[in-house]
């Protein structure tokens, strides 16, 4: 009885029980501007400055193979009409994750769910060890597969599509692109989210990012349907409130 | 989950004619299984027939309620304590259903609603408003107009199979309300939903065969 009562008071006096730390459950939202540049910037008009969220290596900066490094120049330059965001294509990992835009997660015994409220993508992500698709087969949300390591929801994502983009700036990736994420609760109301990054194709080695991500804890909180219209040429693009 | 497929080209009872095989009406109130129209909205529905381009499916959007629930592409359900999930393989649609009692959005309109259950017994009872008022009921150009309410009806009758039913109440369009029963069957354990895309460029759909076998 008194052990039991001891327990409680430990429980109640954390601000989150260590038994919610594989409960990713609720709708989360990446802090910070991460979406914009992986790297980082300096300030600029309409921008304050940001740090890179590239943990790996130390300098902050994306490994890029030396010509990969002139393409993502160019998508810079050319991103105000190359972006694929900008006509409602579904952004690919880990940009999903970083969007100011929440997604909602839903746990079920054999799959963890991920719905973007971004054009509504949605990601399945088996934890019961089925195997990836066979190579070829392309998606732009990749294919996921995940499984617990310690108190870390890891997510082993391949099968990508070239298409995607990895933040506004420009920085890409081929279809040999591996991602690694990691999901780990930190608190009551935030979880820390990395992904590793790998593509021998564009980078000399793989990096990594770290952002928090924010839980909307507001009562009745919910996700709003963001579809894409056509417009007169035909191509889809953001309704007016979904414009950052 | 997956439905029977006759629904989706059209709740009415139809022939078979080029691209869409003969099927029976899934509507079972009014009892003649016919969509009650209001005077001229019939004719709308033939027009739409004969531009399938306006499908607002063929152009990329979620199909709307209760369309989403008969595509021709499988559904994947979840659940727990606080919501019931549907997830459309067919242009990655979503619908996230709280079943924790909270109050519907204000002001709010899209594609596939605002939906909120509850369960009566073995049935989950999920009452949707909020729908933008575009969405059509089927391939054949049977439509929905602003101001429709939905309440749909889910009851697992075996291990595998899955009655749906949706009462569609929307008098701009229809002059009663009217009941769609559809089922579904649940596919086997090792089945995945695949990634849709669709809005990268596709530009014939205005050739699309009317769902009547007429030409233009």
């Amino acid at each position: 009885m008194i052990r039991t009562a001891l327990v409680w008071v430990f429980f109640t006096g954390t601000a989150w029980a260590q038994s919610e730390s594989r409960d990713l459950r609720g709708i989360w939202q990446a802090a910070g501007t991460a979406f914009q540049n992986l790297e980082g910037a300096a300030a600029q008009q309409g921008r304050g400055a940001a740090k890179s969220a590239v943990v790996d290596p130390a300098n902050g900066k994306i490994p890029y193979r030396t010509d990969a490094r002139k393409s993502a120049e160019r998508n810079a330059k050319e991103r105000a009409t190359a972006d694929p965001l900008l006509a409602c294509f579904q952004p690919g990992v880990p940009r999903a994750a970083l969007l100011p835009e929440p997604f909602q997660i839903f746990q079920n015994p054999d799959r963890v769910v991920i719905v973007y409220q971004h054009v509504h993508a949605y990601r399945v992500i088996f934890t019961d060890g089925r195997p990836h698709y066979d190579d070829g087969i392309e998606f732009y949300m990749g294919d996921s597969r995940g499984r617990w390591e310690g108190n870390s929801f890891v997510v082993d994502v391949t099968n990508f599509k070239p298409e995607t983009w990895l933040d506004d700036a420009g920085n890409f990736h081929s279809a040999k692109l591996h991602v690694v994420e990691r999901y780990t609760r930190t608190a009551a109301n935030t979880m820390r989210y990395e992904a590793t990054v790998e593509d021998p194709e564009v980078f000399e080695k793989s990096w990594t990012i770290r952002v928090d991500l924010v839980r909307l804890a507001e009562p009745n909180s919910q996700l709003v349907e963001h579809e894409c219209e056509r417009d007169a040429q035909g191509i889809y693009r953001h309704p007016p409130q979904f414009l950052k | 989950m997956a439905a029977s497929l006759s629904a989706a080209f059209n709740v009415e009872e139809h022939a078979a004619s080029y691209g869409t095989p003969a099927g029976p009406s899934v509507i079972i109130d009014p009892p003649d299984g016919k969509l009650p129209y209001l005077p001229g909205m019939r004719e709308r529905a033939l027009d739409n027939d004969k531009h399938r381009e306006r499908d607002p499916v063929g152009q990329c959007h979620m199909h709307g309620v209760p369309r989403v629930m008969f595509p021709p592409f499988p559904l994947e359900i979840l659940q727990d304590r606080e919501y019931v999930v549907i997830l459309a393989e067919t242009e990655h649609g979503v619908r996230i259903i709280p079943t924790d009692g909270r109050p519907f959005l204000t002001n709010y309109s899209s594609w596939n609603g605002d939906s909120r259950g509850r369960w009566e017994g073995d049935t989950l009872v999920v009452e949707v408003r909020g729908l933008n008022g575009r969405g059509w009921l089927d391939q054949a150009g049977n439509f929905m107009g602003a101001g429709a309410r939905v309440v749909e009806r889910f009851r697992l009758t075996g291990k595998d199979s899955l009655d749906y039913q949706a009462t569609v109440e929307n008098p701009s369009v229809f002059s009663r309300p009217f009941t769609v029963r559809v089922p579904l069957r649940r596919r086997p354990a090792d089945v995945e939903l695949l990634e849709y895309g669709c809005i990268e460029g596709e530009r014939d759909a205005v050739h699309m065969p009317s769902a009547r076998g007429e030409t233009k």
